[in-house]
């Protein structure tokens, strides 16, 4: 059984944007400007910047929701998994992309979780007898199989990201797109969706494009790491190369994780040569290196 | 300043605190943490009355917040919601003031002085579009119309979440100025580094019940009663447990341990 | 709060219904109230709705909706007896108020015919789920998919919407905004800024939502994509001509 409806070319680029310049009708200047990165198959991306430096524009781009819902001066291109945006219509796009929002109650359509997971299912017209297999496993994969007949009303704010995810990994897209998931959670439900995301990252091959503030969970769980300025792509690559970066990323008002200050601050002196820590045990390893 | 006597409060299941005793004094900044669900935002807006404890007493200078007027208590304190946008509601910001200054100061004459030293403080213009301004300048303006009446008692209830930290420092240096000229300050905080930065006390709640209250240092210096609330300590505390040193707060105090610990194995 | 319009999840005969004979049961007995001029037939009526609530395991519920029904029935029944003066005196009032026999007994049937008719609707959203609902008008009903889950979205924003106001006017008060006032039209004078967060957050809201439901295949959606199937059975037959031989009966008396 395939893991998704159209499987993606091998070694082919996930995404792939070229001089990508897009104006909202409504905004003064350019969201994003002359935007040129490429996303492989099965890649974990954090996407970081100041608000307004247009990180919801960029996922956007990439889900179809640009060109697809909002109007406004479009250059360049951008194609998802070989489709550009502008050719294709936004539910084919949906089909290889799946997104949460921001608002997760306005994503919302069912009263009951597994209503939820069954909308989309249902609208991609899923083969009937597959149906129920893949509910269990998007429920599975979300570790919420108890809260499968639970009202939504009645769950707490993790338990209700995690269903929106659940209802998004049932549809096995080859590529997930979240905008800030964790804005409204405490530290240990936001480090559980990263925990969640992480392992669908790694079990299904999916990949995963995720806007966030909080840079820690960022540095730990994602791969590649993209900083937005004022519509302009600052920085994008491989984590550690990024915080390498991070005197220019503070002043670009960006703060980096504290253990990253801290590996600026031995590296001047010269007292540790290694890369960034992206987690407290490299942290802590770098600290008693130091020490030396 | 604010007394909590066996106060519980609930409604529905989840969002409840049982019995909760302990007192705020005069001066400072408090943190109220804890996970989702631990009643932090239910215990900011019983200390502002917006919430009435379904048994126990709140007192506001030793008299019980429920025989004070409403208007006594908005004009004595401010009180900031996460959500800037609930509260606007007028087309230019210094409109939105007058808006708050109208049932918080009575003598008109004072209106103007006061929306101009505000609007000064935190680099707002009086004749903008709320409504246009970014979040972050949004969130100053909420913040402007919670002190333009200058409150002894401020309650922030996750003031820095969904700003990026530029705008986050840039309130919280302003919460903190005025904690220094006298206002009293109480905050509710997801953001361990935030809370370790500005705050001077600390109370961690969990599953609507105190479990502790204390310094910043002292409470996070104590992982057990960090685990029993789901919080991590602030990356700093956390690395100085792990590598038994003690009293560090900052990087610069890290690298400065480091380098001493250095200097004795040479 | 607690919404009296909620569904309570069940497995009883009521619940096992088609949601399309849910929502015509309640259509029908409203026909049979309207045609009928019989006070016992009313009576009756009222009788089957609690029997209803009963069945479906919703005792409770059933009477709190009739309690809440119950108030603001009294309140027109008062009104309606004040209001018309015409027929056989039964008693006069101070100030030349006169209660009558037609007075009272059309207050009496307005009344009844109005719980009669609320019941079964409020009945029906207690032992429905919407969703179920939205695909069996699609799917039995032929109803286009838009309009079934435009019906069921308008059903499911209300509770977001009512918590969004509220914190509004919580954010309201926390300024100072006193809206304990007793003047009716001070109070509403202050209600008109609540409007304007309230308008701008329900727009955001409404206009994500569309674009995250196009997202997950909305349009692709046909009459058959619906997982759940829901029947006609005997059941559904023998509820429905329950409901035509009420409306038959309301006819003959």
């Amino acid at each position: 059984m395939p893991w998704c409806i159209f499987p993606a070319d091998k070694g082919q680029h996930m995404i792939r944007i070229s001089d990508f310049t897009f104006q909202y009708d409504s905004g003064r200047t350019p969201a994003l400007q002359n935007i040129n990165m490429t996303i492989a198959d099965g890649d974990f991306v954090g996407i970081i910047g100041n608000s307004g430096a247009g990180k919801s524009t960029l996922t956007y781009a990439m889900n179809g929701v640009i060109p697809g819902f909002y109007r406004g001066d479009y250059y360049g291109s951008v194609e998802v998994n070989g489709m550009d945006t502008v050719e294709t219509r936004p539910e084919i796009i949906a089909s290889h992309v799946g997104s949460v929002f921001q608002d997760i109650d306005a994503q919302m359509v069912a009263s009951v979780v597994e209503d939820e997971i069954l909308f989309g299912l249902e609208n991609f017209g899923i083969p009937h007898d597959e149906i129920e297999g893949r509910v269990t496993e998007a429920l599975a994969a979300c570790g919420i199989e108890d809260l499968r007949m639970r009202h939504i009303d009645t769950l707490s704010g993790g338990q209700r990201q995690k269903v929106a995810v659940a209802s998004i990994v049932a549809l096995r897209p080859r590529m997930i797109v979240l905008d800030e998931p964790t804005g409204e959670l405490d530290p240990q439900s936001s480090e559980q969706i990263f925990a969640l995301l992480s392992d669908i990252n790694r079990v299904y091959g999916t990949t995963i494009v995720i806007v966030e503030q909080k840079i820690a969970l960022l540095c730990a769980y994602a791969r590649k790491l993209a900083v937005l300025d004022h519509g302009h792509l600052a920085f994008f690559g491989p984590v550690r190369e990024v915080l390498a970066n991070g005197r220019a990323m503070e002043s670009l008002g960006i703060h980096v994780p504290r253990i990253v200050s801290l590996h600026q601050a031995l590296s001047e002196r010269g007292w540790y040569q290694g890369t960034a820590p992206v987690n407290m045990d490299e942290a802590e390893r770098m600290a008693r290196e130091a020490m030396q | 300043m604010i007394r909590f006597d066996h106060v519980s409060f609930g409604y529905g299941e989840g969002s409840t605190v049982h019995d909760l005793c302990f007192s705020l004094e005069k001066g400072g900044i408090t943190a109220l943490i804890g996970a989702n669900g631990a009643g932090k935002s239910t215990v900011s807006k019983l200390m502002r009355g917006l919430l009435h404890p379904t048994s126990g007493t709140v007192y506001f200078h030793d008299q019980d917040m429920a025989t004070l007027q409403a208007s006594t208590l908005a004009a004595r304190m401010g009180f900031l919601f996460q959500n800037p946008d609930r509260q606007i509601c007028r087309s230019t910001v210094r409109d939105e003031l007058l808006f708050s200054l109208q049932w918080t100061v009575p003598d008109a004459s004072l209106h103007e002085a006061a929306c101009q030293e505000v609007m000064d403080a935190l680099s707002l213009s009086a004749q903008d579009d709320p409504m246009m301004l970014s979040r972050g300048e949004r969130q100053r303006v909420a913040l402007a119309t919670a002190l333009v009446h200058k409150p002894e008692l401020l309650i922030l209830d996750e003031p820095t979440t969904g700003l990026d930290y530029r705008e986050c420092t840039r309130i919280m240096e302003y919460v903190s100025r005025l904690e220094k000229q006298g206002t009293r300050v109480v905050m509710v905080c997801h953001d361990m580094e935030v809370v370790l930065d500005y705050a001077d006390e600390i109370l961690v709640l969990s599953g609507g019940h105190l479990l502790g209250q204390g310094s910043t240092e002292e409470v996070f210096q104590d992982p057990s009663l960090l685990r029993a609330a789901s919080l991590l300590p602030p990356q700093m505390i956390g690395l100085a447990a792990r590598l038994g040193l003690s009293g560090i707060r900052t990087v610069e105090e890290m690298t400065e341990a480091i380098g001493k610990r250095k200097a004795g194995v040479q | 709060m607690k919404s009296l319009l909620v569904y309570i999840p069940g497995d009883t005969v009521i619940h096992r219904l088609n949601p399309c004979t849910k929502i015509l049961l309640p259509l029908l007995l409203c026909i049979a109230c309207f045609l009928t001029d019989a006070w016992w037939f009313l009576l009756g009526v009222l009788v089957l709705d609690i029997g209803i609530g009963f069945l479906a395991g919703i005792p409770g519920h059933t009477l709190k909706l009739l309690r809440g029904l119950g108030k603001l029935a009294l309140f027109l029944l008062v009104m309606q007896v004040l209001f018309i003066q015409s027929g056989r005196v039964l008693a006069t009032l101070p100030l030349g108020i006169l209660i009558t026999d037609h007075g009272l007994q059309v207050a009496v049937m307005g009344v009844l015919r109005l719980i009669d008719i609320t019941l079964p609707l409020a009945l029906m959203i207690a032992v429905t789920q919407m969703s179920d609902l939205a695909n069996a008008l699609v799917y039995h009903a032929h109803m286009p998919y838009k309009y079934a889950f435009a019906i069921t979205s308008a059903i499911r924003f209300i509770p977001v919407f009512t918590g969004d106001m509220q914190m509004i006017m919580e954010a309201q008060t926390a300024r100072g905004v006193a809206f304990d006032t007793k003047s009716f039209w001070k109070k509403l004078r202050l209600m008109i800024p609540l409007c304007v967060p309230l308008l701008i957050s329900s727009v955001k809201k409404i206009e994500s939502a569309a674009i995250a439901v196009e997202l997950r295949g909305f349009s692709l959606r046909t009459r058959r994509s619906a997982y759940r199937r829901t029947s006609f059975d005997g059941r559904d037959l023998t509820a429905i001509l329950a409901g035509l031989v009420l409306i038959a009966l309301s006819v003959v008396f």
